[in-house]
């Protein structure tokens, strides 16, 4: 990174007010999450009769979705604790984004759930009346746990960037003014102060790995506790860590790429953090290929004959499409680019992380709704929509209002809260020039 | 010469066609309907009708054929028992009603009649049943032995009957176990009587030891099927069991194994405590901001 001054770094640093484009993504957005909120208000009405949910594709998009979030969130603990822990300094930048993904991302993975539930006036049973036997309950209880670690850790590294803000009152205007200085007024600067978050960041660097691994390993058990083709199996846990890690990584290339072009921070997201990320891309997709290969080749090589009827679903029946799009979307295109010098170039970059993340998705559906299509007892005397699964438009505008939420609370973060931590690139910087 | 032949044929099959046609259309299958009559433990009588037709070669159970049993004759309404629809098996089933009572005592012996109307599918049907009154007594013996007696209505009183295949056992999962090795006994020709011994001792019965013996005739052409049942304390004693309150993974709440408790919450509570412990230091950072 070339010199840069003081000033310079925290003027081109703080948030910065929507422009026009800003305003259109905003609105559309917030359109999105309206006709999603219309629909979920129609499901509220009408019961799940209004999805395409029945007895046996009892879960969808929505669970589909759930599965996606944890495991975008997990980013959080790759890029703050895991290489916070390995003392790789060129990550700085990219902590605040990874950390806001993971805590957008582990929001709504809670809030899908209490949607996919028929009645969500219940939710407190599972507080009240939960089994501590089953997943369900590990879920509910290491989701919140991860919201709060993850909190945290967005909260500790922000707290000498809010005694910057509040220096620039009249840019600020009153309300931020108001939140910067309830959230970081104390803030003074002060050695013991930073000893302190210093020590605190750590601890949790440390502890949001154990947590992280438990959300998507306990997410994993949901499915592998079950007895069912597909989800038997031993590998979940590792399979849908690494495919976590994955998603998280590409969600971090499109949003550095979006971040950096829209507000121009070319000096600080720069080509060699895209060149890196895709290096980290690259390896990730080749763990979780490594996965895939295993989860669908040992049960393909038996072809028992329930497995069989599912797995020649993904493989040339009804699901094959998505199927080998997932694949070749979210693994396969994405190193074919990624490893390459030009690939790894920002445009190429952020067109491999969209690719990854857009795949990943359906690679979530097909975890979840074909095994649930293919039960050991064979399907019979149910009426014939029963056997398929398409979700109704209700779901998709739950399911798309769920996913712009989860955009608006980053972009509102960003709006409010600089997207790079700007005192430890001043640190990083100075200690740069030093050195 | 040969044009003038394939017009020919060709009118003949335009000719035909039509009432080759009219003639699918009509054609239907015929229906049998076989009636049975039961004595249900010398209290209720029940009558059953079981509808197939030969679909394909093979005889196949016809369901939802709407039929109609009578007692003697089908000729007057008034012997109307009742109406039914034949299930997914193509059997009806029908309890005969006390109002059926004067006409039943008129004769030692009883016919009945099944019928049902042509459908879209199948032609009209009616099948018929003639069966001599009879009533099968169960009573139990010393040296738990169980005996068994027919008595067939002749004029009017009751006489043993003999040479009828008898069989003794006990009521168990819906249908019936031997009372020994024995399948059926033939009832003998001076008291119409058949006697076995019980040799299932270890077989499970309600908590003071009750089981149901049964002696019963199946498909007799003359008596139809005959069942009497009798309870008695020959079974072992069944004590309730269950592991509904103790500790295990699949228990209901608050019932989990201690190890899982001990486990989960040792977690639960250790990262909690960090969390609790990192804001207690954000406490720490205000109080340093306000010294």
């Amino acid at each position: 990174m070339e010199k840069l001054a003081e000033n310079k770094i925290i003027e081109d640093l703080l948030p910065q007010k929507f422009g026009k484009q800003g305003q259109i993504w905003v609105i559309s957005l917030l359109a999105v999450c309206a006709l999603g909120f219309y629909a979920y208000c129609r499901q509220l009405y009408y019961g799940l009769e209004v999805t395409a949910l029945r007895d046996y594709a009892s879960w969808g998009i929505y669970i589909s979705n759930f599965v996606f979030f944890v495991a975008i969130s997990l980013v959080g603990s790759l890029i703050t604790a895991v290489l916070r822990l390995t003392d790789v300094h060129w990550s700085t930048p990219l902590t605040r984004i990874a950390e806001i993904i993971a805590v957008s991302a582990i929001s709504f993975a809670g809030l899908i759930i209490i949607v996919d539930m028929g009645r969500p006036d219940r939710f407190y049973n599972l507080f009240t009346h939960g089994r501590l036997q089953s997943p369900i309950i590990w879920d509910v209880i290491v989701i919140t746990t991860y919201l709060f670690i993850s909190l945290l850790l967005l909260y500790f590294p922000l707290l000498p960037d809010l005694k910057i803000m509040i220096g620039y009152k009249e840019r600020n205007g009153k309300y931020l003014q108001k939140l910067y200085e309830f959230l970081g007024s104390f803030w003074k600067n002060k050695p013991e102060q930073f000893k302190i978050t210093d020590k605190a960041i750590n601890i949790l660097s440390v502890t949001i790995i154990p947590v992280a691994f438990a959300i998507h390993t306990v997410t994993s058990w949901l499915f592998a506790t079950t007895y069912r083709p597909g989800w038997d199996s031993t590998n979940f846990g590792a399979y849908f860590i690494s495919g976590a890690f994955l998603v998280g990584a590409g969600g971090v290339l499109i949003a550095m790429y979006v971040f950096r072009t829209h507000y121009k921070l070319e000096k600080y997201i720069t080509d060699d953090h895209f060149n890196k990320m895709g290096k980290i891309v690259v390896l990730l997709a080749l763990v979780y290929l490594y996965f895939n290969i295993n989860e669908f080749l040992v049960p393909a090589f038996k072809m028992k004959k329930a497995e069989e009827e599912h797995l020649m679903g993904l493989f040339t029946g009804e699901f094959s499409p998505i199927f080998w799009f997932a694949i070749s979307a979210s693994m396969l295109v994405p190193i074919l680019i990624l490893v390459t010098k030009k690939g790894r170039t920002p445009k190429w970059a952020f067109f491999a992380g969209i690719l990854v993340v857009v795949g990943s998705w359906f690679k979530r559906f097909l975890i979840v709704t074909p095994t649930l299509l293919h039960p050991f007892l064979p399907m019979h005397d149910v009426p014939k929509n029963y056997m398929h699964y398409f979700p109704t438009w209700e779901e998709w505008a739950i399911a798309g209002g769920s996913l712009a939420g989860a955009l608006l609370v980053i972009t509102f973060f960003a709006r409010i809260f600089p997207i790079i931590p700007i005192h430890e690139t001043i640190i990083e910087t100075e200690s740069h020039e030093k050195a | 010469m040969r044009k003038h032949k394939i017009i020919q044929v060709l009118v003949l099959v335009i000719a035909l066609v039509p009432s080759l046609l009219m003639a699918q259309a009509v054609e239907k299958n015929s229906l049998s309907l076989n009636l049975k009559y039961y004595n249900d433990n010398n209290i209720t009588h029940h009558l059953l009708v079981q509808a197939k037709s030969k679909i394909d070669g093979k005889f196949q159970q016809i369901p939802n054929i709407p039929v109609e049993f009578y007692i003697t004759t089908d000729a007057d309404k008034a012997n109307l028992l009742g109406k039914g629809i034949t299930n997914g098996k193509g059997e009806a089933l029908i309890e005969i009603p006390p109002t059926a009572k004067m006409e039943w005592l008129k004769s030692p012996n009883q016919t009945f009649v099944v019928t049902a109307a042509a459908t879209k599918n199948f032609d009209d049907a009616k099948g018929e049943l003639a069966i001599t009154k009879a009533k099968l007594k169960i009573d139990t013996a010393e040296g738990r032995m169980i005996t068994a007696k027919i008595v067939a209505l002749v004029d009017t009183t009751w006489k043993p009957i003999a040479a009828v295949d008898v069989i003794v056992g006990v009521r168990r999962l819906g249908g019936i176990l031997n009372a020994n090795e024995t399948q059926t006994y033939p009832t003998d020709s001076a008291t119409g009587g058949v006697t076995a011994e019980f040799k299932r001792d270890s077989i499970p019965g309600d908590q003071k030891g009750n089981i149901v013996l049964v002696a019963s005739v199946v498909d007799n052409e003359t008596y139809g099927n005959l069942t009497a049942e009798m309870v008695v304390p020959w079974g072992k004693k069944s004590v309730y069991m269950t592991n509904f309150d103790h500790r295990t993974l699949f228990a209901r709440r608050g019932h989990s194994p201690f190890w899982l408790e001990i486990l989960a919450y040792t977690i639960v509570v250790g990262v909690w405590s960090v969390i609790i412990f990192l804001l207690v230091q954000i406490k720490n950072i205000k109080k340093l901001g306000v010294e």
